[in-house]
């Protein structure tokens, strides 16, 4: 490891530009003759658009579904067997399916102004009954959110197994409803779009904050009837994303057309209330799972039914059925068990669509899995970090093929949980638990382990069938006349640090200081093709493609080199920023001038390629890494106030060779704190009418300084079989497990009261009727 | 919309503008000295990424109309670049990885400034509570 390459706590390049205040945000951007959008939005959940009525003066300012001739509705396909694809129109058009659907877009010279015009638009509408409970959306008598189907699934799924015989003898059979809220993933920014049509180059160009703009671009091109070449969108400086803004929006849509048909550039910026309540909805699973052991806790079988509330629409590119089926083929975790049966629905409800959500569906899975665990565990007897020892898969089985054909790569599962056990101390709150609280309060531990796949390419998606699906990563290096490199990728940095971390792998292969590596990202005009940054992908396949493309630009430079040097190219090697030979070495800026000012100084025979490269890479198998992590936390509970606090929170994670450990840790305390926020405080709750009922954020809390711990981090670091460096995705992990370990901590300490939670957030009204639930049980003498 | 006058100090500078009653302080700010350094999450008060120096004192600009700070002194991040405590906060967030989108980061330093200076001998705790006012979603605040 040197101190600027892969390994190397460098600090990172991009923070100076944010600690002053010269970011460059999509809000931020302002065009000549820029006018602002606000969008009339849907007050009801589910009805027939009657008449929307334009008072006269703002005829030429106010734009509905009938101007946008030609744009078609987004449309999601999944290529599973009975999926029923959904429509969306970029502006309502006959029905509204959700509170906060588009019905129209009015134009002024400020927002301020574009909402004073919107709230003159009247819409009639004939209201119809709304779908909102997922398990009653799927009832025979139901209304329709989309008549044609005839009933509210986009998909139904099944892993099927005779469980028959595990029913007739297993010792031990626990069965639980489980729930997770809906809830909003809330980046500080929200999301945004100025478009502009560019008169001289024919092109429109979409400034979005996105995350996949490349994505962004063919869902544009689709729906707009537009060549690729004729658009460009790019990504600026993005304040967060977690999931939502890889997502295409009809916002998008509407604001392209917009610009294309007006002859001034416009700019719509998403307000917390229209995130909260139209758009970034996720999460929501409910399952109904039962676990089968042996009497000390070995795992016979597990047998589950899930349903996510997919919402009104099907997404781009991810789909309506992305988080369920995902379900099916994850619920088993990190465990080895025989027999398996899950069946999912993929529900359609009269609520937002719902979005992937950092970790997706693994934080529900997780939730499930690590719940049921723990009950197994109470039946057993053990000590719930026992139940686990016995059903992890081994170190010495890796890699290792589960019951759902997921090929975990590597890595010691039972020792991140035994290194969990022994960092939260679990003896000593045994102890702490006997003694009791001077306060009264009730002490617990509890733990939770997962594994996520990450990265996962062409065999895993295109399984999927949806519009995308990950190929090859391509990254483009060049050396600049000056020695410098620039680097150009498709994915999209919002956070993560990548101006860094990508300049740290070129680094290390060619030692061109970081601070002459110059990251171009978020510009499809500039960058190769890439599905973008999702799915804990970027530092594994970027990554990789940076690599690659530095290596064979490292082949040129040394030939180049050698012979400026005068001598033979295998007698030298490139690194730390030259080109080293037996008797002397000459830098990068050298080889550099030569190619681009002195050419007459190169090699006859030199490729003509130059000094840059664009490189493809894909990892050995594409089958996805397999980082996980164990999670333990010590919880205190106020069963008079039903109030939880967090004492101690530990996570022994690996993520195979971590190319900046200190942005690592950053991904997980900020993926945990993600985490924490599901556990205990975020949700989303609807009327029986549709209406979101958190619309700002004194109603959706979000954990802030005071709810939160100091996480402790501790790093295995298992590489990779398959990997460029080894590395393993992690981006998403943090935000896995501690719904699962919060939950496992609370019920651990509502033992004495035998209550038990299963529902996420554990707010304190959850946690006080799971105790009244208990009294009232209690007092019919059930167990 | 009729505008109102009014005459302000921002980051040391006399300015003069006609606001509209209605526009808050962030959006004057923002589009029309174009300051874009203050951000804004939620424009009802409650994540603190617009908040800015009024009088000395930190405030939420989102909250705060344009049209009352007449004859107010206003600091925004682009008025601390050469602040020698700000200097040292900069170099502390990116040493100990203190941001990642850098959204919520103008006003967390603003915050984190006004702490430092007004509560010098503050324990971790009383500064989690002090900067309860600002939220990030991508850092747990470690």
């Amino acid at each position: 490891m040197t101190e600027t390459g892969v390994g190397a706590r460098l600090p990172r390049k991009e923070d100076d530009r944010y600690l002053r205040g010269r970011g460059q945000y999509v809000a931020d951007i302002k065009l000549p003759g820029m006018k602002d959008v606000a969008f009339l939005r849907s007050p009801i959940a589910h009805g027939r658009i009657r008449a929307i009525r334009i008072p006269g003066k703002w005829r030429d300012s106010v734009f509905t579904a009938e101007d946008l001739e030609g744009v078609k509705p987004i449309r999601a396909v999944c290529a599973l067997p009975g999926f029923k694809p959904s429509e969306q129109p970029p502006l309502a058009s006959g029905k509204v399916r959700q509170v906060g659907e588009l019905l129209a877009m009015c134009v002024a010279e400020t927002r301020a102004e574009a909402e004073d015009i919107a709230a003159e638009v009247e819409v009639d509408f004939e209201e119809l009954p709304a779908v909102v409970d997922m398990l009653a959306a799927r009832a025979a008598d139901a209304p329709l959110v989309h008549e044609e189907w005839g009933d509210n699934v986009f998909l139904e799924t099944l892993i099927d197994a005779d469980l028959d015989p595990v029913k007739e003898r297993a010792p031990i059979r626990v069965t639980r409803e489980i729930r997770t809220a809906r809830q909003c993933m809330m980046p500080i920014e929200g999301r945004g779009v100025v478009a502009a049509w560019d008169t001289r180059r024919e092109q429109l160009v979409v400034h979005s904050a996105a995350q996949m703009p490349h994505i962004t671009r063919t869902g544009l091109a689709e729906c707009l009837g537009l060549d690729h070449g004729q658009i460009r969108v790019v990504s600026p400086d993005v304040g967060g994303g977690f999931g939502y803004k890889g997502i295409l929006l009809p916002e998008e849509v509407c604001l392209s057309w917009l610009a294309r048909h007006l002859d001034h550039p416009v700019r719509w910026i998403e307000d917390r209330r229209e995130h909260l309540t139209a758009s970034a909805n996720c999460r929501e699973h409910h399952y109904l799972i039962t676990a089968y052991a042996e009497a000390d806790g070995t795992l016979l079988a597990i047998d589950a039914e899930a349903t996510v509330d997919s919402g009104a629409y099907s997404i781009y590119p991810f789909t309506a059925c992305l988080e369920a089926a995902q379900i099916g083929s994850i619920l088993p975790g990190p465990y080895d068990f025989p027999v398996y049966r899950c069946r999912t629905w993929s529900v359609a409800s009269n609520k937002s669509p719902i979005m992937p959500y950092r970790g997706v569906a693994r934080t529900g899975v997780c939730f499930a899995m690590e719940l049921i665990l723990d009950a197994v565990a109470r039946e057993a007897g053990v000590e719930p970090y026992e139940v686990r020892l016995k059903n992890l898969v081994p170190p010495e089985a890796m890699p290792f093929d589960n019951i759902t054909n997921k090929h975990f790569d590597s890595g010691d599962y039972p020792e991140s949980l035994r290194r969990a056990v022994q960092a939260i101390g679990l003896a000593a709150v045994r102890e702490r638990q006997a003694r009791g609280e001077p306060d009264g309060r009730l002490i617990g531990v509890g733990f939770a382990i997962y594994c996520e796949q990450a990265a996962h390419g062409t065999s895993v998606y295109s399984g999927w069938g949806i519009p995308m699906v990950p190929g090859h990563e391509q990254a483009t290096a060049r050396i600049t006349p000056d020695g410098g490199l620039e680097l150009r990728v498709g994915v999209q940095s919002h956070g993560q640090g990548m101006e860094t971390t990508l300049a740290q792998v070129a680094n290390q292969i060619l030692g061109i200081d970081p601070g002459k590596v110059k990251l171009v990202h978020g510009d499809t005009e500039y960058t190769p093709y890439s599905t973008g940054t999702w799915g804990s992908r970027c530092m594994v396949m970027a990554g990789g493609a940076v690599a690659a493309a530095c290596r064979e630009l490292a082949g040129r430079v040394a030939r180049i080199g050698a012979h400026l040097l005068q001598v033979p190219a295998e007698e030298v090697t490139v690194g730390g920023g030259k080109v080293q030979g037996d008797s002397g070495s000459v830098g990068i800026d050298e080889v550099a001038k030569a190619w681009y000012l002195r050419p007459q100084d190169l090699p006859e025979d030199v490729d003509p390629g130059g000094l840059e490269i664009t490189a493809g890479y894909k990892p050995k198998r594409d089958t996805g890494t397999f980082s996980y992590a164990s999670h333990a936390v010590i919880v205190a509970v106020d069963s008079e106030l039903g109030a939880v606090e967090i004492l101690d929170y530990a996570v022994v994670e690996d993520g195979g060779t971590l190319v900046n450990p200190m942005i690592v840790e950053g991904q997980i305390r900020g993926g945990a704190a993600q985490g924490i926020g599901t556990a205990l405080y975020e949700e989303m709750p609807f009327d029986g009418a549709g209406q979101p009922l958190a619309s700002t954020l004194a109603d959706y809390l979000i954990p802030g300084p005071t709810e939160l711990p100091d996480f402790r981090i501790q790093h295995m670091e298992t590489p990779s079989p398959y990997t460029e460096f080894g590395v393993k995705g992690i981006g998403e992990g943090g935000a896995i497990a501690p719904p699962a370990a919060i939950a496992n901590a609370v019920n651990d300490a509502l033992r004495p009261l035998g209550a038990e939670v299963a529902e996420s957030p554990i707010t304190p009204q959850r946690l006080l009727a799971a105790i009244a639930a208990a009294r009232g049980s209690a007092g019919d003498g059930a167990p | 919309m009729t505008g109102k006058s009014v005459s302000l100090t921002v980051n040391g500078h006399a300015v003069t503008a006609t606001v509209e009653p209605r526009t808050h302080l962030a959006d004057f700010l923002r589009e029309q000295l174009l300051l874009t350094g203050t951000h804004l999450g939620c424009e009802h008060g409650v994540c603190g990424a617009c908040t800015v120096e009024i009088d000395g004192e930190i405030a939420r600009s989102c909250i705060t109309f344009a049209v009352t700070c007449d004859g107010a002194r206003i600091r925004t991040i682009e008025g601390f670049d050469d602040d020698p405590v700000m200097d040292r906060l900069r170099r502390a967030f990116t040493e100990e990885h203190g941001l990642q989108c850098g959204y919520c980061t103008p006003g967390m330093l603003i915050a984190a400034r006004d702490i430092v200076t007004r509560l010098p001998t503050a324990d971790p705790r009383r500064i989690r509570v002090e900067l309860s006012g600002n939220l990030c979603r991508c850092t747990g605040y470690q």
